[in-house]
């Protein structure tokens, strides 16, 4: 069986999932109770949870999942919001072809061809948006919204610190979208509280970070039966176990690890114990019992205090490990054994070979070591002395029921992830990451490749150099690549540290909270540069077919974007003229780690306001027109947040508020604090773009009787 | 997420709770628990209809458990109570009725779900703040010089179980014996903090209430025949105990991963059995007197530690290890051979005790921190609500000593909370109003449906058709018999308010509960003579209650917080 695949199959799916999204977007959504086919039931406002747990069968639906479950497992964030932007494309594009359909029916086409020419159609605005994309998105970005970027960290130097506050807001914002109403204001302090303590240094933020996101299971407690208000954070390591044998210590508390039994055994793995007679019986039992005894004895003289085994010690082991005053935790799991590896460096316990004590015993020392009861379960409780900048800290999380605490646990772990998208460092992968995530704008391949044409820029030798780079040269492709990581780390230093001397001029401050804030100017390009490029792209792309793949536009940009880090530092000498306009084009085109804008839609509506003045001076009716469509589309992200907002705060209000301020150039003042992050926001943007135009290619939906991929037992299944 | 199987599609509902159905089941529901509630609630008898066992009860933890509900609605609401219940104990019945009130009267008063959850947040905030204060009209503090309060607080929870079919004086009996079990498990010497003991309930099915009894120390089981075999006891001031962790029946422990090749004519059985008497024989000259092991004792063994008078008791089980090793001092052994002597305990004494036809074998302490409650009673059913009710009064005992302070109970601290919340909001509404998200009326509102929520749950104490009155003074609850005559000297019908504090005769002024109440602000600060002279109050535990009233309001926050239901039909 086919069906038509059309914007209007896809809009209806859209906007089911649409009305389901909105309702728990932003500071004022609710929350969606989703049962488990086991019984379970979760609470949830995220999206990409909801998406899953919908089971969506319509094949369009199955579409738009996929793409955005890819866009979540590069960003992490951004599910919700993606779904609105993409029925509201679509539902432009809709009303934009209804328009158009009038012209189609009076030529009196027959049903089917309409619907082939319908489809030629949609293939042209995929391209349309594709172009839009590359081209105008990200020139938009870096021309006219990047003076609005405000920064998460305290100070632009190579240092980067976190400021608290502004990393409160940051995380409100998060919050606010992904737990109850009541609670995201505690869940943010808590989740701020917890980052401050675990962070032994301000600078090195970012391994808390991974580690946090790596063992999160481990360092969070779940307890039912509680107000969410008893969630708390505490000292050290609660370790998921209760202690087998607890022996009240204090003062120097060591403990050992050990990854196998203490006591020995008869034989092991792969070896053969033969038994001659009883006595021989009788003598290696004793021996044994000896021998974990002289172990137990040594480890107290080392004043071990505390074992922590990842298997189950034998009844030898307890018995004399309580005799020698030594607590015992048994069973942990191989990630709390890493865990504690890593904050303590500490390696497993090697049991000593026949009777010589003097191998040196791996031992770290423990502030304390006692039981934690939380509703009658009781856990071990350590103070481990942390040799990384991670110092040990536990949130045990309350809530009457599991479905919400499994929705803060959910939460917490995916705050850690957006911090780390934010933080993400870009001074080693810099270029690459750039060309990665389509942050470099094609200003700057116009830019350079006017430069080569009208060559006032580029000299000859360059050119000489990077001759054999013509656009579609594969070969020369992959060696520049190369350059690129080999030139990455050489160019940026200096890049960053010109962009930060150049770009703190003007201020934005939208709320006294930031008047401290200096906000990174990401651009601070005269006006004169931006009038020289703005005629070059608006004639640019009738030199270029529009047929042109994306694979090749992307290729473009690598080769040039490595060129210029080339012309950087190859010729060091010469490039004293040519160093300012080549770094500074280069490092305006990228959205600095720690890019923050104030929260409440105030994206969508300055990229609004932006792309429909850009749509205006467009000379080209496709760009006008997609620029314009999604430019509508934008808005309805502020328009769902200010729903339930009257009078003043109603979202006409903003939006003329903010526009007037705009065409004003004044600053533009945000109600609401708390702030998200840009790279975010860009990402979706673009993701979305990218699953439209494959819902817009696709003409028609086959559906077939067995699975494209070769999973034959499912197979069988789906024929039923 | 993106499935390749052929799954089915989920159901996706919206605005729960505006479904009519949904609304008649919460009301079943809600039915349900209000008839439990108070001490004359009605009781509820459950069972399977393929025979088995019937379980008769009015406790929300029995119930909730064995009720299976099927909306996720329910069931997070049943949930939150069943886990409510199995931290506290207590209150089950009064969080389930509360959360189910709020979301009635939200919907009832047709408030707006976002600002009906802020407001109720704040709600319980103000609640909270003045249960914990210091001018509190509803909370007394707990002097441990005297049982007086907590064998009130006992009594109160017994006579809140009307399934455990005590008369008057088996309350005053249990109540006894359960005040007296917890005292015993207070060290005596205690250092900077206290580790409690552990009150173990022994069965004795078949006996009168009356016949339960407290016994210091910890009670074996075991048959005539068997406790015969190891009768009589020498006579001694102290007995020594030895405690194995590790089975004494001869069987071989791990041998590894690898392969054990044993020779021919080499019997490890013997091996192992010389091994256990080398052991029984070091007990002996250790001068053991009694052996208990958590697992079996070998025959040979155990004739060896007979023949030389040695108690030797076997198959004790995990769960009394930990009180037979706290008790008696002892460590668990966990070894064959040469047993350390610090690992030995000690008993005062070792007796039999017979009740009915049971006879059990008696370790009697030498400090008493363990002890036993034999619980008896005729009927199985019933035997197993005692026992639930017990548990539940030791727990909030514990919890008392850790709180020392008891909120009064009979629906008093109810009535009071709501005139409290109503005079706040209505005189100094500024502080939640300052933000300016909610106006007056909305907060009016709110209040109203907070506050009749709280009332209507006292008024569920009330199931013979009797009317509820509130005195304008205290704040406090009464209730009059359904067939009084209307207009009367209200004195004369009512005697003491339903905590059992004040009584009428105070010139006070009544009016009806669920009529409309000019707010007052109710007097605070208790008047210490009046909780001293009253000797029979009715009293709550103030940790399950306080800990109730905020899962109750969370837990409605949530529900009217839903906006979709996704039900996978897988």
């Amino acid at each position: 069986m086919a069906a038509a695949g059309s914007v209007k199959a896809a809009l209806q799916v859209a906007e089911v999932l649409e009305t389901i999204m909105s309702s728990c977007l932003g500071p004022e959504g609710r929350q969606i109770l989703c049962t488990k086919p086991t019984g379970e039931v979760l609470l949830s406002r995220d999206g990409s949870r909801l998406l899953e747990a919908l089971h969506l069968d319509h094949p369009m639906a199955r579409v738009m999942v996929a793409c955005v479950s890819s866009h979540l497992r590069k960003t992490g964030d951004g599910a919700k919001t993606f779904i609105i932007f993409l029925c509201h494309l679509l539902r432009e594009l809709h009303a934009v072809t209804d328009k158009g359909k009038d012209s189609f029916i009076s030529k009196n086409i027959q049903t089917h061809e309409r619907h082939w020419k319908n489809c030629c159609q949609w293939k042209y605005i995929s391209q349309a948006l594709l172009t839009f994309q590359t081209q105008i998105l990200d020139y938009v970005m870096d021309h006219y919204l990047s003076r609005h970027f405000l920064s998460i960290f305290s100070s632009s130097t190579e240092e980067r610190m976190l400021r608290r506050s502004s990393f409160e807001l940051l995380l409100e914002t998060y919050f606010c979208g992904r737990v109850g109403r009541n609670n995201h204001s505690f869940i943010s302090e808590l989740m701020c509280d917890y980052f401050f303590k675990c962070m032994a240094c301000e600078s090195e933020f970012e391994e808390v970070f991974e580690l946090v996101d790596d063992y999160f299971v481990e360092l969070n407690i779940g307890v039912t039966g509680l107000p969410v208000a008893d969630s708390r954070i505490v000292a050290g390591l609660v370790l998921h176990r209760d202690f087998s044998v607890y022996c009240p210590a204090d003062g120097d508390i060591r403990i050992v690890l050990a990854t196998e039994t203490i006591q020995p055994v008869f034989s092991t793995s792969g070896s053969e114990f033969i038994l001659n007679s009883e006595a021989q019986f009788q003598t290696s039992q004793f021996w044994i019992v000896e021998r974990t005894k002289a172990i137990m004895k040594y480890l107290q003289t080392q004043n071990v205090k505390l074992l922590l085994s990842s298997v189950k010690q034998p009844d030898l082991v307890i018995y004399y490990a309580e005799l020698n005053g030594i607590s015992v935790v048994e069973c942990l799991s191989s990630e709390e054994i890493s865990l504690i590896q890593r904050i303590t460096s500490l390696s497993p316990f090697v049991l000593p070979q026949a009777s010589s004590h003097h191998e040196v015993l791996n031992t770290a020392v423990v502030k304390f070591c006692k039981p934690l009861i939380l509703r009658s379960k009781r856990y071990a409780h350590l103070g481990l002395i942390s040799t990384c900048s991670f110092i040990p800290h536990c949130i045990v999380l309350c809530g009457p029921v599991q479905g919400l605490v499994q929705q803060h646990e959910d939460a917490l772990h995916g705050a850690f992830k957006m911090l780390q998208q934010i933080f993400k460092d870009l001074d080693l992968n810099y270029m690459t990451q750039i060309s990665d995530q389509n942050y470099t704008s094609n200003p700057l391949i116009y830019k350079t490749r006017e430069s080569n044409q009208s060559s006032e820029l580029v000299n000859d030798s360059i050119q000489r150099t990077y001759q054999g780079i013509d656009v579609k040269n594969k070969d020369e492709l992959a060696k520049t690549q190369t350059y690129l990581k080999v030139y990455s780390n050489v160019v940026i230093p200096s890049v960053e540290l010109e962009a930060c001397i150049s770009c703190s001029t003007p201020k934005v401050t939208p709320t006294d909270t930031y008047q401290a804030d200096k906000t990174l100017r990401c651009l601070s390009a005269n006006p004169r540069m931006i009038d020289d490029h703005d005629p070059f792209i608006v004639s640019d792309p009738t030199t270029d077919s529009t047929t042109e793949n994306t694979r090749i536009e992307i290729s473009y940009k690598n080769v040039l974007i490595t060129k210029i880090a080339g012309i950087g530092n190859m010729l060091p000498e010469r490039c004293k003229s040519l160093e300012v306009s080549s770094s500074q084009s280069y490092c305006f085109s990228s959205i600095p780690a720690g890019c923050v804008l104030p929260v409440g839609g105030n994206f969508e509506i300055l990229l609004h306001y932006y792309l429909l003045n850009y749509a205006k001076k467009s000379q080209r009716s496709e760009a006008t027109l997609v620029s314009v469509i999604i430019a509508n589309a934008l808005l309805s992200i502020p328009q769902i947040l200010y729903k339930s907002k009257k009078g003043n705060h109603s979202f006409p209000q903003i939006y003329i508020r903010t526009l007037r301020a705009l065409q004003a150039n004044q600053p533009v003042v945000s109600s609401q604090t708390g702030l998200e992050s840009v790279s975010g926001k860009y990402q979706v943007l673009t993701s979305v773009l990218q699953c439209l135009t494959k819902i817009l290619t696709i003409d028609l939906v086959i559906s077939i009787k067995r699975q494209p991929q070769k999973i034959h037992d499912q197979d069988s299944e789906e024929e039923l | 997420m993106f499935r390749l199987e052929a799954k089915k599609p989920s159901l996706c509902k919206s605005e729960p709770l505006t479904s009519e159905r949904v609304r008649a089941t919460l009301s079943v529901l809600k039915g349900v628990l209000t008839s439990c509630y108070g001490p004359s609630g009605r009781l509820k008898q459950l069972h399977n209809g393929l025979g088995g066992s019937v379980r008769t009860t009015s406790q929300s933890s029995a119930l909730l458990a064995n009720l299976s509900v099927t909306h996720p609605i329910l069931k997070i609401l049943t949930t939150s109570v069943q886990n409510h219940v199995s931290c506290f104990s207590d209150c089950g019945l009064f969080t389930g009725i509360l959360c189910c009130n709020l979301i009635e009267n939200v919907h009832r008063m047709g408030l707006t779900p976002t600002t009906a959850i802020k407001l109720n947040k704040h709600l319980l905030s103000l609640c909270t703040s003045y249960l914990k204060s210091e001018v509190c009209g509803c909370r007394i503090p707990v002097n441990f010089s005297s049982t007086q309060i907590l064998l009130c607080l006992v009594r109160s929870v017994l006579t809140s179980k009307p399934a455990c079919m005590l008369t008057r004086k088996e309350i005053e009996h249990i109540s006894t014996l359960i005040l007296r079990a917890f005292l015993l498990t207070i060290p005596e010497n205690t250092k900077d903090h206290i580790i409690l003991g552990k009150s173990i309930i022994v069965p004795l099915k078949g006996q009168r209430v009356i016949d339960s009894t407290v016994l210091p120390g910890i009670l074996i089981e075991m048959s005539e025949v068997q406790l015969m075999k190891i009768l009589p006891f020498k006579k001694s001031d102290s007995f020594k105990v030895a405690l194995f962790r590790v089975s004494l029946s001869g069987d071989l422990s791990d041998t590894g991963e690898g392969t054990v090749v044993v020779n021919y004519g080499v019997s490890l059985e013997n091996a192992v059995l010389d091994q256990l008497l080398n052991l029984g024989r070091q007990l002996v000259g250790d001068h053991v007197d009694l052996v208990m092991c958590q697992k079996v004792i070998h025959p040979s063994l155990k004739q060896f530690l007979s023949m030389h008078h040695v108690t030797a008791i076997d198959r004790v089980g995990v769960a009394l290890m930990e009180p037979l090793s706290k008790m008696t001092g002892t460590q668990p052994i966990g070894s064959l051979s040469s047993i350390s002597p610090s690992s030995y305990g000690s008993v005062k004494d070792l007796c039999t005790e017979k009740f009915g036809f049971k006879w059990f074998f008696h370790l009697i302490p030498n400090e008493e921190t363990v002890c036993s409650l034999l619980l008896g009673n005729r009927n199985d059913t019933v035997w197993d609500e005692l026992k639930l009710t017990c548990e539940t009064a030791l727990h909030v005992l514990q919890l008392t000593i850790k709180e020392p302070c008891v909120l009064l109970g009979g629906g008093c601290t109810e009535t009071h909370l709501a005139a409290y919340i109503r005079h706040q909001t209505l005189n100094k509404p500024e502080s939640i109003l300052k933000d300016g998200w909610c106006t007056q009326t909305e907060l009016q509102l709110t209040t109203e449906a907070f506050c009749s929520a709280l009332e209507s749950l006292t008024g569920s104490l009330e199931h013979d058709g009797g009317e509820i009155l509130t005195d304008m003074k205290y704040g406090h609850l009464w209730s009059v018999q359904a067939d009084s005559p209307s207009v009367v000297h209200w004195p004369d019908l009512l005697s003491r308010c339903g905590c059992g504090l004040y009584s009428s005769q105070e010139e006070l002024n009544w009016s009806f509960l669920r009529s409309a109440q000019r707010p007052f602000a109710p007097q605070p600060c208790l008047p210490h003579e009046a909780v001293g002279s009253a000797n029979n109050l009715t009293l709550d535990c103030f940790t399950a209650k306080l800990s109730g009233l905020k899962v109750a309001v969370e837990t409605a926050n949530l529900i009217l917080d839903l906006s979709y239901i996704i039900e996978d039909k897988n």
